[in-house]
Protein backbone atom coordinates (compact mmCIF):
# COMPACT_ATOMS: atom_id res chain seq x y z
CA UNK A 1 0.00 0.00 0.00
CA UNK A 2 1.44 3.52 -1.35
CA UNK A 3 -1.57 5.69 -0.36
CA UNK A 4 -1.15 7.64 3.21
CA UNK A 5 -3.10 5.43 5.68
CA UNK A 6 -6.62 6.75 6.89
CA UNK A 7 -4.69 7.05 10.93
CA UNK A 8 -1.35 7.46 11.64
CA UNK A 9 0.01 7.41 15.37
CA UNK A 10 3.52 7.70 16.08
CA UNK A 11 5.05 7.37 19.75
CA UNK A 12 1.66 9.09 21.19
CA UNK A 13 2.12 9.85 24.84
CA UNK A 14 -0.79 10.57 27.30
CA UNK A 15 -0.40 11.39 31.20
CA UNK A 16 -2.75 12.42 33.08
CA UNK A 17 -1.04 14.09 36.31
CA UNK A 18 1.17 11.53 37.53
CA UNK A 19 -0.34 8.36 36.06
CA UNK A 20 1.18 7.91 32.36
CA UNK A 21 -1.64 5.96 30.21
CA UNK A 22 -0.24 5.34 26.72
CA UNK A 23 3.17 5.10 26.35
CA UNK A 24 5.25 5.60 23.06
CA UNK A 25 1.94 4.06 20.79
CA UNK A 26 2.75 3.55 17.12
CA UNK A 27 0.67 1.84 14.61
CA UNK A 28 -1.53 3.49 10.81
CA UNK A 29 -4.58 2.03 9.98
CA UNK A 30 -4.74 1.65 5.92
CA UNK A 31 -8.38 2.68 4.24
CA UNK A 32 -10.59 -0.15 4.22
CA UNK A 33 -9.19 -2.09 7.36
CA UNK A 34 -11.45 -3.04 10.57
CA UNK A 35 -8.58 -2.64 12.89
CA UNK A 36 -9.41 -3.72 16.08
CA UNK A 37 -8.08 -2.11 19.49
CA UNK A 38 -8.21 -4.35 22.44
CA UNK A 39 -6.85 -4.62 26.24
CA UNK A 40 -6.78 -5.76 29.13
CA UNK A 41 -9.06 -2.94 31.62
CA UNK A 42 -6.75 0.01 31.92
CA UNK A 43 -4.73 -0.50 29.16
CA UNK A 44 -4.94 2.92 27.83
CA UNK A 45 -7.78 1.80 24.84
CA UNK A 46 -10.19 4.18 25.44
CA UNK A 47 -7.88 7.62 26.15
CA UNK A 48 -5.74 6.22 22.71
CA UNK A 49 -8.99 6.07 21.09
CA UNK A 50 -9.97 9.48 22.36
CA UNK A 51 -6.76 10.95 21.15
CA UNK A 52 -7.05 9.76 17.34
CA UNK A 53 -10.89 10.65 17.37
CA UNK A 54 -9.87 14.38 18.64
CA UNK A 55 -11.43 14.99 21.95
CA UNK A 56 -8.15 14.46 23.99
CA UNK A 57 -5.19 16.34 23.45
CA UNK A 58 -1.31 13.96 22.96
CA UNK A 59 1.11 14.91 25.82
CA UNK A 60 3.18 13.83 22.83
CA UNK A 61 3.87 12.25 20.09
CA UNK A 62 1.35 12.85 16.77
CA UNK A 63 -1.99 11.83 15.53
CA UNK A 64 -2.91 12.39 11.75
CA UNK A 65 -6.46 11.09 10.53
CA UNK A 66 -6.74 11.59 6.44
CA UNK A 67 -3.28 13.05 7.48
CA UNK A 68 -4.71 16.17 9.55
CA UNK A 69 -4.74 16.77 13.16
CA UNK A 70 -8.23 14.86 14.12
CA UNK A 71 -8.32 17.99 16.33
CA UNK A 72 -9.27 20.33 13.77
CA UNK A 73 -12.95 18.95 13.55
CA UNK A 74 -13.84 21.32 10.93
CA UNK A 75 -11.42 19.36 8.32
CA UNK A 76 -11.95 15.62 9.83
CA UNK A 77 -15.00 14.88 11.45
CA UNK A 78 -17.65 15.65 8.21
CA UNK A 79 -15.38 12.21 7.31
CA UNK A 80 -15.96 10.20 10.41
CA UNK A 81 -18.85 9.26 12.53
CA UNK A 82 -18.04 8.09 16.10
CA UNK A 83 -19.58 6.06 18.29
CA UNK A 84 -19.22 6.39 21.65
CA UNK A 85 -18.56 3.88 24.74
CA UNK A 86 -21.35 6.08 26.50
CA UNK A 87 -24.26 7.24 24.53
CA UNK A 88 -24.50 11.05 25.48
CA UNK A 89 -28.04 11.55 24.39
CA UNK A 90 -30.48 14.12 25.33
CA UNK A 91 -33.13 12.01 27.52
CA UNK A 92 -35.72 14.76 26.44
CA UNK A 93 -35.36 14.75 22.83
CA UNK A 94 -36.99 11.93 20.66
CA UNK A 95 -34.96 9.58 18.61
CA UNK A 96 -35.78 11.12 15.43
CA UNK A 97 -34.55 14.34 16.88
CA UNK A 98 -31.90 13.15 17.96
CA UNK A 99 -30.72 11.51 14.93
CA UNK A 100 -31.29 14.53 12.47
CA UNK A 101 -29.57 16.53 15.09
CA UNK A 102 -26.13 15.00 14.89
CA UNK A 103 -26.76 14.09 11.04
CA UNK A 104 -27.29 17.31 10.66
CA UNK A 105 -24.21 18.78 12.67
CA UNK A 106 -22.47 15.96 10.69
CA UNK A 107 -22.48 18.36 7.10
CA UNK A 108 -23.43 14.82 5.92
CA UNK A 109 -26.03 14.04 3.44
CA UNK A 110 -28.64 10.62 4.83
CA UNK A 111 -32.17 10.39 5.92
CA UNK A 112 -33.22 9.88 9.39
CA UNK A 113 -35.17 6.79 8.03
CA UNK A 114 -32.71 4.86 6.50
CA UNK A 115 -30.23 5.10 9.63
CA UNK A 116 -33.24 4.01 11.58
CA UNK A 117 -34.49 1.08 9.76
CA UNK A 118 -30.37 -0.50 9.55
CA UNK A 119 -30.77 -0.04 13.25
CA UNK A 120 -34.32 -1.54 13.62
CA UNK A 121 -35.56 1.70 15.52
CA UNK A 122 -38.26 2.82 13.37
CA UNK A 123 -41.01 2.09 15.42
CA UNK A 124 -39.78 3.91 18.48
CA UNK A 125 -38.41 7.33 16.09
CA UNK A 126 -41.13 9.54 18.09
CA UNK A 127 -39.95 7.97 21.50
CA UNK A 128 -37.95 10.01 23.72
CA UNK A 129 -34.52 8.91 24.77
CA UNK A 130 -35.48 8.47 28.26
CA UNK A 131 -37.86 5.78 27.30
CA UNK A 132 -35.15 3.53 25.44
CA UNK A 133 -33.42 0.66 26.82
CA UNK A 134 -30.01 0.59 27.39
CA UNK A 135 -29.07 -1.72 23.74
CA UNK A 136 -31.24 0.36 21.64
CA UNK A 137 -29.77 3.44 22.82
CA UNK A 138 -26.75 1.57 21.51
CA UNK A 139 -28.58 0.94 18.57
CA UNK A 140 -29.25 4.65 18.03
CA UNK A 141 -25.72 5.50 18.49
CA UNK A 142 -24.78 2.92 16.18
CA UNK A 143 -27.19 4.92 13.77
CA UNK A 144 -25.93 8.31 14.52
CA UNK A 145 -22.06 7.20 13.48
CA UNK A 146 -22.97 5.64 10.37
CA UNK A 147 -25.35 8.83 8.92
CA UNK A 148 -24.18 9.29 5.77
CA UNK A 149 -21.91 6.44 5.82
CA UNK A 150 -18.68 8.24 6.63
CA UNK A 151 -14.93 7.06 5.31
CA UNK A 152 -14.22 6.24 9.24
CA UNK A 153 -16.10 4.77 11.46
CA UNK A 154 -15.03 4.27 15.40
CA UNK A 155 -17.20 1.65 17.24
CA UNK A 156 -15.91 2.05 21.04
CA UNK A 157 -17.67 -1.66 22.22
CA UNK A 158 -20.62 -0.96 19.91
CA UNK A 159 -22.31 -5.01 21.12
CA UNK A 160 -22.17 -4.28 24.59
CA UNK A 161 -25.30 -5.21 26.04
CA UNK A 162 -26.82 -5.85 22.74
CA UNK A 163 -29.45 -8.96 22.04
CA UNK A 164 -27.94 -11.43 19.41
CA UNK A 165 -30.57 -10.48 16.64
CA UNK A 166 -29.48 -6.40 16.98
CA UNK A 167 -25.32 -7.76 17.71
CA UNK A 168 -25.66 -9.74 13.90
CA UNK A 169 -27.93 -6.65 12.39
CA UNK A 170 -25.30 -4.64 13.55
CA UNK A 171 -22.56 -6.58 12.01
CA UNK A 172 -24.54 -6.57 8.65
CA UNK A 173 -24.77 -2.90 8.78
CA UNK A 174 -20.79 -2.81 9.07
CA UNK A 175 -20.19 -5.18 6.60
CA UNK A 176 -22.15 -3.41 4.02
CA UNK A 177 -20.45 0.15 4.86
CA UNK A 178 -16.63 -2.30 4.37
CA UNK A 179 -18.04 -2.85 0.82
CA UNK A 180 -18.28 0.56 0.09
CA UNK A 181 -14.89 1.28 1.63
CA UNK A 182 -15.41 2.60 4.89
CA UNK A 183 -12.52 1.94 7.31
CA UNK A 184 -13.14 0.73 10.90
CA UNK A 185 -11.87 1.10 13.96
CA UNK A 186 -13.15 -1.02 17.14
CA UNK A 187 -13.33 -1.66 20.61
CA UNK A 188 -14.54 -4.37 22.30
CA UNK A 189 -14.42 -7.49 24.98
CA UNK A 190 -16.08 -9.78 22.80
CA UNK A 191 -12.91 -11.39 21.30
CA UNK A 192 -14.41 -13.26 19.51
CA UNK A 193 -15.80 -10.88 17.15
CA UNK A 194 -12.91 -9.42 16.67
CA UNK A 195 -11.44 -12.64 15.97
CA UNK A 196 -13.66 -13.23 13.55
CA UNK A 197 -13.56 -9.82 11.85
CA UNK A 198 -10.44 -7.76 12.74
CA UNK A 199 -7.62 -7.25 9.65
CA UNK A 200 -5.76 -6.79 12.42
CA UNK A 201 -5.39 -6.79 16.24
CA UNK A 202 -3.46 -4.15 18.23
CA UNK A 203 -3.51 -5.39 22.05
CA UNK A 204 -2.76 -2.68 24.46
CA UNK A 205 -1.73 -4.09 27.96
CA UNK A 206 -0.13 -1.08 30.34
CA UNK A 207 0.14 1.60 27.98
CA UNK A 208 1.63 -0.05 24.70
CA UNK A 209 1.46 -2.34 23.04
CA UNK A 210 1.88 -5.98 23.87
CA UNK A 211 1.50 -7.32 20.18
CA UNK A 212 0.63 -6.07 17.08
CA UNK A 213 -0.91 -8.00 14.17
CA UNK A 214 -3.15 -10.25 12.43
CA UNK A 215 -5.35 -12.75 14.43
CA UNK A 216 -3.19 -15.44 12.85
CA UNK A 217 -0.41 -13.56 13.82
CA UNK A 218 -1.41 -13.14 17.28
CA UNK A 219 -2.46 -16.72 17.86
CA UNK A 220 0.16 -18.39 15.97
CA UNK A 221 2.80 -17.67 19.06
CA UNK A 222 1.03 -20.01 21.18
CA UNK A 223 0.21 -23.83 21.10
CA UNK A 224 -3.53 -24.69 19.74
CA UNK A 225 -5.24 -27.62 21.81
CA UNK A 226 -7.26 -30.70 21.74
CA UNK A 227 -10.04 -31.38 24.44
CA UNK A 228 -11.86 -34.81 25.00
CA UNK A 229 -13.42 -37.08 28.21
CA UNK A 230 -12.58 -40.71 28.17
CA UNK A 231 -16.13 -42.65 29.18
CA UNK A 232 -17.17 -42.35 33.08
CA UNK A 233 -16.13 -46.23 33.97
CA UNK A 234 -12.61 -45.49 32.44
CA UNK A 235 -11.55 -48.50 31.05
CA UNK A 236 -8.83 -49.76 32.74
CA UNK A 237 -6.49 -47.24 31.52
CA UNK A 238 -3.39 -48.88 30.98
CA UNK A 239 -3.28 -47.53 27.56
CA UNK A 240 -0.97 -45.21 27.39
CA UNK A 241 -1.96 -42.25 25.38
CA UNK A 242 -0.05 -41.44 22.71
CA UNK A 243 0.30 -37.79 23.00
CA UNK A 244 1.88 -35.98 26.59
CA UNK A 245 -1.62 -34.35 27.89
CA UNK A 246 -2.52 -33.01 31.60
CA UNK A 247 -5.46 -33.64 32.96
CA UNK A 248 -7.95 -30.84 34.39
CA UNK A 249 -10.32 -31.80 37.54
CA UNK A 250 -13.12 -32.20 35.69
CA UNK A 251 -11.99 -35.48 34.13
CA UNK A 252 -11.53 -33.62 30.69
CA UNK A 253 -7.46 -34.58 28.89
CA UNK A 254 -5.83 -31.05 26.96
CA UNK A 255 -3.16 -31.22 24.50
CA UNK A 256 -1.33 -28.54 23.85
CA UNK A 257 0.29 -28.78 20.62
CA UNK A 258 1.91 -26.40 17.43
CA UNK A 259 1.01 -29.41 15.16
CA UNK A 260 -3.02 -29.63 15.33
CA UNK A 261 -3.47 -31.40 12.48
CA UNK A 262 -0.55 -34.10 12.90
CA UNK A 263 -1.57 -34.57 16.89
CA UNK A 264 -5.44 -35.17 16.07
CA UNK A 265 -4.62 -37.70 13.45
CA UNK A 266 -2.70 -39.56 16.08
CA UNK A 267 -4.99 -39.24 18.90
CA UNK A 268 -7.89 -40.13 16.33
CA UNK A 269 -6.09 -43.00 15.28
CA UNK A 270 -5.48 -44.42 18.62
CA UNK A 271 -8.63 -43.94 19.35
CA UNK A 272 -9.95 -45.99 16.53
CA UNK A 273 -7.05 -48.86 16.89
CA UNK A 274 -8.23 -49.09 20.93
CA UNK A 275 -11.95 -48.61 20.49
CA UNK A 276 -12.08 -45.65 22.86
CA UNK A 277 -14.77 -42.97 22.70
CA UNK A 278 -13.55 -39.77 22.78
CA UNK A 279 -16.17 -37.44 24.45
CA UNK A 280 -16.68 -34.14 23.83
CA UNK A 281 -13.74 -33.63 21.33
CA UNK A 282 -12.74 -30.51 20.77
CA UNK A 283 -9.85 -29.49 18.58
CA UNK A 284 -9.13 -25.70 17.32
CA UNK A 285 -6.52 -22.88 16.73
CA UNK A 286 -5.55 -20.81 19.92
CA UNK A 287 -8.60 -18.64 20.50
CA UNK A 288 -7.67 -15.02 21.71
CA UNK A 289 -9.48 -15.66 24.97
CA UNK A 290 -5.62 -17.68 25.23
CA UNK A 291 -3.78 -14.48 24.10
CA UNK A 292 -5.80 -12.60 26.79
CA UNK A 293 -4.74 -14.77 29.33
CA UNK A 294 -1.12 -15.05 28.40
CA UNK A 295 -0.59 -11.21 29.14
CA UNK A 296 -0.01 -11.44 32.61
CA UNK A 297 2.12 -14.31 32.07
CA UNK A 298 4.69 -12.87 29.90
CA UNK B 1 -25.36 26.53 15.62
CA UNK B 2 -29.24 26.40 14.67
CA UNK B 3 -29.59 23.33 14.74
CA UNK B 4 -28.28 23.21 18.25
CA UNK B 5 -30.60 25.97 18.96
CA UNK B 6 -33.45 24.32 17.71
CA UNK B 7 -32.46 21.17 19.44
CA UNK B 8 -32.09 23.26 23.27
CA UNK B 9 -35.54 25.24 22.66
CA UNK B 10 -37.36 22.05 21.88
CA UNK B 11 -35.78 20.36 25.19
CA UNK B 12 -36.68 23.37 27.37
CA UNK B 13 -40.18 23.35 26.46
CA UNK B 14 -40.28 19.56 27.17
CA UNK B 15 -38.30 19.81 30.83
CA UNK B 16 -41.28 21.57 32.95
CA UNK B 17 -38.48 21.99 35.57
CA UNK B 18 -36.98 23.93 33.24
CA UNK B 19 -39.30 25.81 32.16
CA UNK B 20 -41.21 26.57 35.34
CA UNK B 21 -37.79 27.84 37.02
CA UNK B 22 -36.79 29.77 33.65
CA UNK B 23 -39.59 31.58 32.25
CA UNK B 24 -42.94 30.78 34.67
CA UNK B 25 -41.27 31.83 38.07
CA UNK B 26 -38.86 34.75 36.59
CA UNK B 27 -42.78 35.97 34.82
CA UNK B 28 -44.73 35.94 38.14
CA UNK B 29 -42.51 37.90 40.35
CA UNK B 30 -41.90 40.52 37.98
CA UNK B 31 -46.05 40.03 37.44
CA UNK B 32 -46.09 40.93 41.61
CA UNK B 33 -43.64 43.99 40.85
CA UNK B 34 -45.52 45.70 38.32
CA UNK B 35 -48.80 45.35 40.64
CA UNK B 36 -47.07 46.62 43.70
CA UNK B 37 -45.80 49.10 41.73
CA UNK B 38 -46.20 52.13 43.82
CA UNK B 39 -44.81 50.39 46.77
CA UNK B 40 -41.73 49.64 45.04
CA UNK B 41 -41.71 53.08 43.43
CA UNK B 42 -42.08 55.04 46.83
CA UNK B 43 -39.03 52.76 48.36
CA UNK B 44 -36.90 53.33 45.11
CA UNK B 45 -38.46 54.79 41.50
CA UNK B 46 -39.92 53.19 38.65
CA UNK B 47 -36.22 52.80 37.72
CA UNK B 48 -35.94 50.33 40.64
CA UNK B 49 -38.77 48.06 39.61
CA UNK B 50 -37.41 47.76 35.74
CA UNK B 51 -33.79 47.11 37.33
CA UNK B 52 -35.39 44.45 39.53
CA UNK B 53 -37.32 43.14 36.92
CA UNK B 54 -34.13 42.79 34.70
CA UNK B 55 -31.77 41.25 37.17
CA UNK B 56 -34.91 38.71 38.36
CA UNK B 57 -34.89 37.51 34.44
CA UNK B 58 -31.07 37.80 34.02
CA UNK B 59 -30.22 35.96 37.19
CA UNK B 60 -33.14 33.37 38.12
CA UNK B 61 -34.14 32.68 34.47
CA UNK B 62 -31.14 32.83 32.23
CA UNK B 63 -28.02 32.79 35.21
CA UNK B 64 -29.42 29.89 36.64
CA UNK B 65 -30.67 28.10 33.43
CA UNK B 66 -27.53 28.11 31.76
CA UNK B 67 -26.10 26.57 34.70
CA UNK B 68 -28.41 23.94 35.16
CA UNK B 69 -28.69 23.21 31.37
CA UNK B 70 -24.43 23.71 31.00
CA UNK B 71 -24.46 20.99 34.19
CA UNK B 72 -26.90 18.59 32.73
CA UNK B 73 -25.71 18.06 29.07
CA UNK B 74 -22.29 17.73 30.29
CA UNK B 75 -23.35 15.04 32.85
CA UNK B 76 -25.07 12.88 30.15
CA UNK B 77 -22.13 13.68 28.10
CA UNK B 78 -24.65 15.36 25.51
CA UNK B 79 -21.38 18.27 25.32
CA UNK B 80 -19.36 15.28 24.12
CA UNK B 81 -21.53 13.92 21.32
CA UNK B 82 -21.89 17.32 19.86
CA UNK B 83 -18.09 17.78 19.92
CA UNK B 84 -17.99 14.74 18.38
CA UNK B 85 -19.24 16.05 15.33
CA UNK B 86 -17.56 19.09 13.34
CA UNK B 87 -19.16 22.18 15.15
CA UNK B 88 -16.80 24.03 17.04
CA UNK B 89 -16.78 24.33 20.64
CA UNK B 90 -18.09 28.47 20.06
CA UNK B 91 -21.09 27.49 17.63
CA UNK B 92 -21.92 24.31 20.07
CA UNK B 93 -22.35 26.94 23.13
CA UNK B 94 -23.81 29.71 21.53
CA UNK B 95 -26.50 27.39 20.61
CA UNK B 96 -26.94 25.67 23.46
CA UNK B 97 -27.34 29.51 25.11
CA UNK B 98 -29.38 31.27 22.26
CA UNK B 99 -32.72 29.66 22.94
CA UNK B 100 -32.56 30.47 26.84
CA UNK B 101 -31.20 33.81 25.70
CA UNK B 102 -33.91 34.59 23.47
CA UNK B 103 -36.24 33.93 25.59
CA UNK B 104 -34.92 35.97 28.72
CA UNK B 105 -34.80 39.25 26.24
CA UNK B 106 -38.47 38.66 24.94
CA UNK B 107 -39.18 38.19 28.82
CA UNK B 108 -37.58 41.53 30.06
CA UNK B 109 -39.00 43.49 26.62
CA UNK B 110 -42.26 41.95 27.80
CA UNK B 111 -42.47 42.87 31.42
CA UNK B 112 -40.57 46.30 30.95
CA UNK B 113 -43.62 47.14 27.93
CA UNK B 114 -46.30 46.06 30.77
CA UNK B 115 -44.38 48.49 33.44
CA UNK B 116 -44.39 51.59 30.71
CA UNK B 117 -47.77 51.00 29.92
CA UNK B 118 -48.98 50.77 33.61
CA UNK B 119 -46.61 53.30 35.66
CA UNK B 120 -45.10 55.61 32.46
CA UNK B 121 -42.41 54.40 30.47
CA UNK B 122 -38.32 55.21 30.08
CA UNK B 123 -36.54 58.47 29.59
CA UNK B 124 -34.02 56.96 27.72
CA UNK B 125 -34.94 53.77 25.41
CA UNK B 126 -31.61 53.46 23.49
CA UNK B 127 -29.74 53.95 26.96
CA UNK B 128 -32.16 51.45 28.60
CA UNK B 129 -31.93 48.34 25.84
CA UNK B 130 -28.08 48.68 26.08
CA UNK B 131 -27.73 47.87 29.91
CA UNK B 132 -30.50 44.73 29.30
CA UNK B 133 -27.80 43.71 26.95
CA UNK B 134 -24.63 44.40 28.67
CA UNK B 135 -26.50 42.02 31.61
CA UNK B 136 -27.50 39.54 29.79
CA UNK B 137 -23.83 39.30 28.24
CA UNK B 138 -22.49 40.02 31.67
CA UNK B 139 -25.22 37.25 33.25
CA UNK B 140 -24.19 34.40 30.34
CA UNK B 141 -20.48 35.25 30.82
CA UNK B 142 -21.00 34.41 35.01
CA UNK B 143 -23.35 31.30 33.54
CA UNK B 144 -20.92 29.85 31.41
CA UNK B 145 -18.19 29.86 34.28
CA UNK B 146 -20.23 29.27 37.00
CA UNK B 147 -21.21 25.94 35.24
CA UNK B 148 -17.34 25.29 35.14
CA UNK B 149 -17.51 24.50 39.01
CA UNK B 150 -20.56 22.89 38.85
CA UNK B 151 -20.92 18.81 38.80
CA UNK B 152 -24.24 17.98 37.95
CA UNK B 153 -27.43 20.05 37.71
CA UNK B 154 -28.59 19.33 41.18
CA UNK B 155 -25.24 20.79 42.31
CA UNK B 156 -26.07 23.86 40.04
CA UNK B 157 -29.18 24.91 42.98
CA UNK B 158 -26.03 25.51 45.32
CA UNK B 159 -22.97 27.10 42.97
CA UNK B 160 -25.62 29.64 41.47
CA UNK B 161 -27.43 31.02 44.82
CA UNK B 162 -24.79 33.57 45.48
CA UNK B 163 -24.48 35.37 42.04
CA UNK B 164 -28.20 35.30 41.76
CA UNK B 165 -28.55 36.27 45.37
CA UNK B 166 -26.11 38.54 45.17
CA UNK B 167 -27.32 40.23 41.85
CA UNK B 168 -30.85 40.73 43.30
CA UNK B 169 -29.24 42.43 46.71
CA UNK B 170 -27.07 44.49 44.68
CA UNK B 171 -29.52 46.01 42.18
CA UNK B 172 -32.22 46.22 45.13
CA UNK B 173 -28.94 48.27 47.18
CA UNK B 174 -27.90 50.55 44.01
CA UNK B 175 -31.56 51.03 43.34
CA UNK B 176 -32.96 51.95 47.09
CA UNK B 177 -30.41 53.79 48.15
CA UNK B 178 -29.45 55.62 44.72
CA UNK B 179 -25.06 55.73 44.24
CA UNK B 180 -24.49 58.95 45.69
CA UNK B 181 -22.12 56.82 48.65
CA UNK B 182 -20.50 54.52 48.30
CA UNK B 183 -20.32 54.81 44.48
CA UNK B 184 -16.66 53.63 43.80
CA UNK B 185 -17.85 49.82 45.59
CA UNK B 186 -21.64 49.94 44.27
CA UNK B 187 -20.41 50.20 40.48
CA UNK B 188 -18.11 47.66 40.80
CA UNK B 189 -20.24 45.05 42.28
CA UNK B 190 -21.35 43.00 39.50
CA UNK B 191 -24.92 44.28 38.77
CA UNK B 192 -24.25 47.40 40.29
CA UNK B 193 -23.42 50.09 37.32
CA UNK B 194 -25.73 47.80 35.13
CA UNK B 195 -28.75 49.00 37.99
CA UNK B 196 -28.13 52.34 38.08
CA UNK B 197 -27.72 52.71 34.44
CA UNK B 198 -31.03 51.48 34.73
CA UNK B 199 -31.76 53.97 36.92
CA UNK B 200 -30.66 56.47 34.92
CA UNK B 201 -32.29 55.19 31.79
CA UNK B 202 -35.53 54.99 32.90
CA UNK B 203 -35.98 58.14 35.53
CA UNK B 204 -33.62 60.33 33.54
CA UNK B 205 -32.08 63.37 35.01
CA UNK B 206 -28.43 62.33 34.27
CA UNK B 207 -26.38 62.89 31.05
CA UNK B 208 -25.95 60.36 28.70
CA UNK B 209 -22.47 60.51 28.29
CA UNK B 210 -22.13 59.55 32.09
CA UNK B 211 -24.43 57.19 31.43
CA UNK B 212 -22.75 55.43 28.81
CA UNK B 213 -19.31 55.19 31.07
CA UNK B 214 -21.13 52.89 33.54
CA UNK B 215 -21.03 50.36 30.76
CA UNK B 216 -17.78 49.99 31.39
CA UNK B 217 -17.59 47.65 34.81
CA UNK B 218 -20.10 46.26 33.28
CA UNK B 219 -18.84 44.65 30.09
CA UNK B 220 -15.46 44.17 32.72
CA UNK B 221 -17.49 42.16 34.03
CA UNK B 222 -17.79 40.13 31.13
CA UNK B 223 -14.12 40.02 30.84
CA UNK B 224 -13.07 38.25 33.82
CA UNK B 225 -16.02 36.04 33.53
CA UNK B 226 -15.34 34.86 29.92
CA UNK B 227 -11.42 34.85 31.43
CA UNK B 228 -12.64 32.09 34.20
CA UNK B 229 -14.92 30.44 31.94
CA UNK B 230 -11.85 29.53 29.50
CA UNK B 231 -10.10 28.32 32.63
CA UNK B 232 -12.65 26.36 34.29
CA UNK B 233 -15.34 25.22 31.89
CA UNK B 234 -15.33 21.46 31.26
CA UNK B 235 -16.69 19.27 28.62
CA UNK B 236 -17.14 16.37 30.24
CA UNK B 237 -17.77 15.20 33.69
CA UNK B 238 -14.94 14.23 35.90
CA UNK B 239 -14.37 10.27 36.45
Amino acid sequence: MTSTPVIDVARLNLSYGDFHAVKDLSFQVEKGELYALLGTNGAGKTSTLEAIEGHRRATSGTVRVFGQSPRDRRAVRPRMGIMLQESGFSPDLTVRESVRLIGKLSQREDRVERVLSIVDLTHKAGTQVSQLSGGEKRRLDFATAVYGKPELIFLDEPTTGLDIQSRDALWDAVDKLREDGSTIVLTTHYLEEAQQRADRIGLMHKGTFHREGTVAELTQTLPATIRFALPAPAPALPLPLPLQATRANDGQFLIETFGLQKDLHTLLGWAHANAVELRELQAGPTRLDDVFRSIDRD
Amino acid sequence: MLSIALSELIQIFRNRLVLVTSLIMPAAVSAYFIYQHEVFADLGSLGYIAGLVMFTVGAFGLYTTTVTTLASRRQNLFLKRLRSTPASDASILLGLMLPVTVLALLQVAAILTVLAVVAGGPTNVVLLVAAVLATVIMMLGLGLATAGLTNSPEHAQVTTLPISLGAIAVASWVGITGAEELTLLKRLLPGGSATELVLNAWNGGVPVTDSLLLLVPTLSWVIVAVALASRLFRWEPRR
